[in-house]
């Protein structure tokens, strides 16, 4: 896996050993700038919380912000190199997966325990096992994790530290699956709880090297140091007790007081969502701060179109053509700034198995022009295409995730797209994909695996099930889940890269997915945060951060 | 004297009076300045080709958030559009949201006002102490739930911010009302015959508004400020169209780096209100 990182010039004020750092993997850290120390506090503002749902149970969280909080308070079986996404030990020494793909047999590691004292052993896993499947079955499959453990139908305890996960049928994306936030092991207790309780944070207990101390939903979340944690993973230079005593996480609204907060003192970590503007990187760097940047793997920004019958982009050469009218390498520019990288595909460039598919993303208006010529959309007076005299209105939603639609809407216009911006109140946020009062729409998912895209488009695993319906034809459906079937229930490596292949291309030549933007996680550091790192799926890990 | 000299004679004092009104009001500067600015927003809301010759929506990526100059009076935003191109183009919408709006609160109010201060007793007492419940929730706040019941656009906008200046209007017109009523050429018209209709309409109606048009134009400025408000928070109009809340809020993310972005529209929009805040106060100076 190939991770490409941009470094932006950085102040005088940081070191030469830190830039050298920095260049590196993302896996190295900044800690040889200093001997690290113990203790303080690190506050970490993200943009707001989940507005539709707000969690901090693990299985169910798709929220990026709040996996990046679950992986510092729980522990998974394995963990992901995010250098080369090879899955090594964690909360499981070794595993064996049977010739069939059908059982995973995970040996745990002794002396492990959950922060409330109770042990981590088979059993405990075994009955995680039971609380993800039986969180699906409550949840009717919208919960996050249920993407994840396709084919899981339960585990068996084998001796106290052996535990045997049975599956129905191959998944061939479950070892990467069970080193994520969304498996991490915690305390089954929680699984008596309901799944709207336990999304508050009740009886959420992890193994991890920081407890939850306490979630307010849209307020924030605050973590603090385990005492005798000792099982970080290989890929921690710091495998023992956190450095930091307390880790505060809020929500800040708005990007320019986020990126205030951070140059002027008031937190240490400034976390946004989309990448900071060129402005506000221009700003951070001059106050002496840094700023660490990673692709997120998964799905990249993308839009998706409502294919229903009847709607303009139900006609494939349609959402063909406004795929060629995106100038996408003037749009990363202007909006992220120079050296931005330009989307390339369906996944962002980190993701396992992504084949570019920058050869058909050109900017090319011309060919734009011709199809829509072509599927009798014709040129108005007013330089909007019409048929039959309806003119060419693409209606696209303004939800709080939609960013910069004034340009892709400039761009649409120049081939005789009318891309109509219709702002949504909360309340018709909620419900405008399941109404299916939409053209277009945008979305993105994060996961070191292309797996990552069946929560957007696969309806049996989808977030939104309307959503997975509308984005493609029945016909398109039924070929998609084809070919994850392909990939995912599979031994056999070659089959699932072929399968994952071709379904890159597919996606891209229906025109099922639009991808607009690679997306980046920028994170603005203050000068005495060190030891700082990505996880594989881009979310913050503090084993080695330590405060001056 | 007989009944045919009269109205000649109050003719010629009214000219008189204008001419001493207009006198006045030419000498002072700085009423006149604010009276050339609010026409001159005027004048470019609706014909802003005559002072830009940018278009409002195109984008230019490569000229984007140049700093006010020559070629660009206010700079450029994000996207490389000219910024005052696109001020002068959300003028009519702030414009036509902003006359709405006052167009509401005047017929609203005066309506309310008239028959609460005529009729008095019980229908007054119901009419003054809804107007009371209005008057006590926070004007903003009172929009922004008529807003959010309503949509998104400048219309939905204009309604809320209407209703929400309506109280004051009512109970000025109420108060004026309540003077005119008990004034001796009433008293005449009633003892002459007229009908409460005509009296209301002939006698009390013109008698009354006058402190109610300075309201009017004062309140203007209320409510250009309300509106830009609430298209600051994102209730106005759909992009690409930005009235001039939506355009001062577009600039805050970029306040430090690229101040002209909030600045300058924000300006403007002042400039504006304190406009309209003098010219309406020197006209109350006048009736005085």
């Amino acid at each position: 896996m190939s991770v490409s990182r941009f470094l932006r010039p950085i102040a005088v004020a940081v070191t030469a050993s830190l830039a050298l750092a920095a260049c590196g993997g993302g896996e190295e850290t900044s800690a040889a700038s200093g001997t690290p120390k113990a203790g303080g506090t690190v506050k970490v503002s993200f943009w707001p919380d989940n507005p539709n749902f707000s969690c901090i149970d693990p299985f169910q969280v798709y929220w990026i912000e709040h996996r990046s909080i679950i992986r510092n308070f729980a522990d998974s079986l394995t963990d992901q190199d995010p250098e080369t996404g090879k899955i090594v030990p964690w909360l499981a020494s070794k595993w064996e997966i049977s010739p069939d793909g059908l059982t995973y047999t995970f040996t745990l590691r002794d002396g492990v325990t959950f922060s409330n004292g109770k042990k981590v052993d088979a059993q405990a896993v075994a009955d995680n096992v039971t609380g993800w499947i039986e969180t699906v079955k409550a949840t009717n499959g919208a919960a996050f994790g249920a993407s994840y453990i396709q084919g899981l139908t339960g585990a068996t305890v084998v001796d106290p530290l052996t535990v045997k996960l049975t599956l129905s049928k191959p998944n061939s994306s479950f070892l990467q699956a069970t080193s994520t936030t969304n498996l991490a092991i915690t305390d089954p207790a929680e699984f008596a709880l309901p799944a709207a309780e336990r999304c508050t944070g009740k009886g959420v207990i992890g193994s991890g090297l920081f407890v939850l101390d306490h979630y307010t939903p849209k307020t924030e979340t605050v973590l603090t140091k385990r005492a005798g944690y000792s099982w970080g993973s290989e890929l921690s230079e710091n495998k023992g007790e956190a450095r930091l005593d307390k880790v505060i996480f809020n929500y800040v609204a708005e990007d320019s007081v986020r990126t205030g907060n951070l140059t002027s003192g008031a937190i240490d970590v400034a976390w946004p969502r989309n990448p900071f503007s060129p402005q506000d990187e221009t700003l951070i760097e001059k106050s002496g701060k840094k700023i660490e940047e990673r692709s997120l793997p998964g799905v990249s920004y993308t839009l998706f179109a409502n294919t229903t019958a009847g709607r303009p982009l139900a006609d494939k050469q349609v959402r063909l053509a406004l795929s060629k009218a995106l100038d996408r390498a003037t749009y990363a520019k202007t909006i992220y700034g120079d050296g931005y990288p330009v989307v390339k595909g369906a996944y962002n460039s980190t993701t396992p198995y992504f084949k570019s598919q920058e050869s058909k993303l050109g900017y090319d208006p011309d060919g734009a022009a011709e199809l829509l010529d072509a599927a009798g959309w014709t040129l108005g007076a007013d330089g909007i295409r019409v048929k039959d005299g309806k003119q060419l209105t693409v209606d696209y939603p303004l939800t709080s995730f939609v960013g910069n639609a004034e340009l892709l809407q400039a761009q649409a216009k120049k081939v005789g797209i009318n891309l109509t911006l219709r702002q949504l109140t909360p309340a018709q946020q909620a419900t405008y994909l399941n109404e299916g009062s939409y053209d277009l729409t945008s979305t993105y998912f994060t996961r070191a695996d292309p797996g990552a895209l069946q929560f957007i488009l696969n309806p049996d695993v989808a977030n939104s099930k309307a959503l997975a319906r509308q984005s493609s034809t029945p016909d398109a459906v039924v070929k998609v889940q084809d070919l994850f079937a392909k990939a995912l229930q599979t031994t056999d490596q070659k089959q699932t890269t072929t399968a994952y292949e071709d379904l890159q291309d597919f996606l891209i030549d229906e025109g099922i997915t639009i991808p607009l933007n690679e997306r980046v996680q920028k994170v603005g550091l203050s000068e005495k945060v060190h030891g700082f790192a990505f996880t594989s799926e881009s979310f913050l890990k503090l084993n080695d951060v330590w405060k001056d | 004297m007989t009944a045919a000299v009269l109205p000649d004679v109050l003719v010629t004092s009214r000219r008189a009076g204008l001419f001493t009104t207009a006198h006045q009001l030419i000498r002072k500067p700085a009423f006149l300045i604010a009276v050339v600015y609010v026409l001159f927003v005027i004048v470019s809301a609706f014909a802003p080709t005559l002072f830009t010759s940018w278009e409002p929506y195109d984008t230019y990526p490569e000229q984007a958030m140049l700093p006010p100059g020559a070629d660009h009076l206010f700079g450029t935003d994000v996207y490389g559009r000219d910024l005052w191109t696109r001020v002068l183009y959300g003028s009519p919408l702030t414009i036509k949201a902003t006359l709405l709006a006052l167009t509401i609160a005047a017929i609203a109010g005066l309506t309310i006002g008239i028959v609460s201060g005529f009729f008095g007793g019980r229908l007054d007492a119901i009419l003054m102490r809804i107007v009371d419940v209005l008057l006590a929730i926070p004007g903003l706040l009172l929009a922004l739930s008529i807003v959010t019941a309503l949509g998104y656009g400048t219309l939905p906008v204009a309604v809320a911010v209407g209703i929400g200046i309506v109280p004051g209007f009512a109970r000025t017109t109420r108060a004026e009302v309540l003077r005119v009523k008990t004034l001796p050429y009433v008293e005449a018209a009633r003892a002459g015959g007229a009908s409460w209709t005509r009296v209301l309409l002939r006698h009390i109606l013109p008698n009354s508004w006058g402190p109610v048009a300075v309201l009017t134009v004062l309140d203007a400025g209320v409510a250009i400020l309300a509106i830009a408000s609430l298209s600051f928070l994102g209730f106005g109009a759909a992009p690409p169209a930005a009235e001039w809340g939506t355009l001062i809020s577009d600039g805050r993310n970029y306040l430090v780096t690229s101040w002209w972005l909030s600045l300058l529209p924000g300006l403007f929009v002042a400039i504006l209100v304190l406009s309209l805040n003098h010219i309406s106060k020197t006209l109350q100076e006048l009736t005085r």
